[in-house]
């Protein structure tokens, strides 16, 4: 591979290259990795951040001998959009403790996706009110399970007290059309800068 | 892997020493690690180092080497630190404000439509 880039006509090597994310979150069992699954062009990928029990999020910085009490699996799929950009999903920790890693994973990001099941709409609430408080662009994705009853998005508006302008989306995340369709309404709300 | 299974543990924070924490500037999951072409010594690098450099001869985010090299990110971000110390990767963070770049986000678009 070549990185001289000084040369006219000589290509640098990819100098812009940019990752932006988008965070799927929801209840435990909602769907959020067969979402990221549907739409990845990779099988989503697996990583994990060990805990130390020295203090969840809490910069030590002596940073020795941790003690690993345990692990956050975190789940992320990609979509390559062009040579050096892409796009990746995040599926978030469904636990409350893990919050810090969810201030992480917005930092900066394009907006979220809320997945949520019309038979537990509470499970949606922490999430909600988190995208609302950070001011972070979120649509609210409703996964229409088989046989559950196709909801009325105003109900469901009304249900999750949404105060902003979140747009609603009734989907399968097992349809990529379906799943394509989140992604570009939730992509045009942040472009629209309505919620802000 | 469980918090009574020491073994694998033992390994990974042997890979940095038993360092838990990245050094320097935090860099984000998605931020861009690229190699950077220069002679270098591989005295003191772990075969986890060597795996990074090859890898990010092309621009490669962080949450990717975590998932290639199979290994926690705290301990991948201790791993890049340690390279970007030495010099021989570079790690381009993303912007960290909200502001939004809109032809990046108008690509975005085009570019989830035409999957």
């Amino acid at each position: 591979m070549e990185f001289a880039g000084s040369e006219p006509g000589v290509r640098a090597v990819a100098p812009l290259a940019t990752a932006l994310k988008i965070l799927v979150a929801g209840g435990f069992g909602v769907g959020k990795t067969t979402m990221v699954g549907t739409i990845s062009e990779i099988r989503p990928l697996h990583t994990e951040e060990l805990l130390s029990d020295r203090g969840i999020g809490i910069d030590d910085t002596a940073g020795v001998e941790a003690k690993i009490t345990t692990t956050v699996a975190l789940d992320f799929g990609r979509i390559t959009i062009r040579d050096g950009l892409w796009l990746y999903l995040f599926g978030t920790p469904g636990q409350d403790r893990f919050w810090f890693m969810w201030d992480e994973l917005a930092l900066g990001a394009l907006g979220a996706v809320v997945l949520a099941d019309t038979r537990r709409l509470q499970d949606s609430f922490p999430a909600v009110d988190y995208f609302e408080q950070r001011g972070l662009p979120f649509v609210v994705a409703v996964n229409c399970f088989d046989g559950a009853r196709r909801h009325d998005p105003t109900k469901v508006r009304r249900a999750l007290g949404l105060t902003g302008s979140a747009p609603i989306v009734l989907c399968d995340v097992r349809e990529r059309d379906s799943v394509k369709e989140v992604l570009t309404t939730l992509v045009t709300y942040a472009i629209s800068g309505e919620f802000s | 892997m469980t918090s009574d299974d020491p073994g694998p543990l033992v390994r990974l924070y042997g890979l940095t020493g038993g360092r838990a924490r990245a050094l320097g500037e935090a860099f984000d999951l998605v931020a861009i690690v690229t190699t950077v072409s220069v002679p270098f010594e591989p005295l003191g690098l772990v075969p986890e180092h060597l795996a990074v450099l090859t890898m990010c001869r092309r621009p490669t985010p962080v949450a990717d080497i975590a998932a290639q090299l199979r290994v926690p990110l705290n301990i991948t971000r201790v791993l890049l630190s340690d390279l970007r110390r030495e010099g021989l990767v570079t790690i381009d963070q993303p912007s960290a404000d909200q502001t939004i770049d809109e032809r990046i986000y108008r690509e975005v678009l085009h570019g989830i439509r035409r999957l």
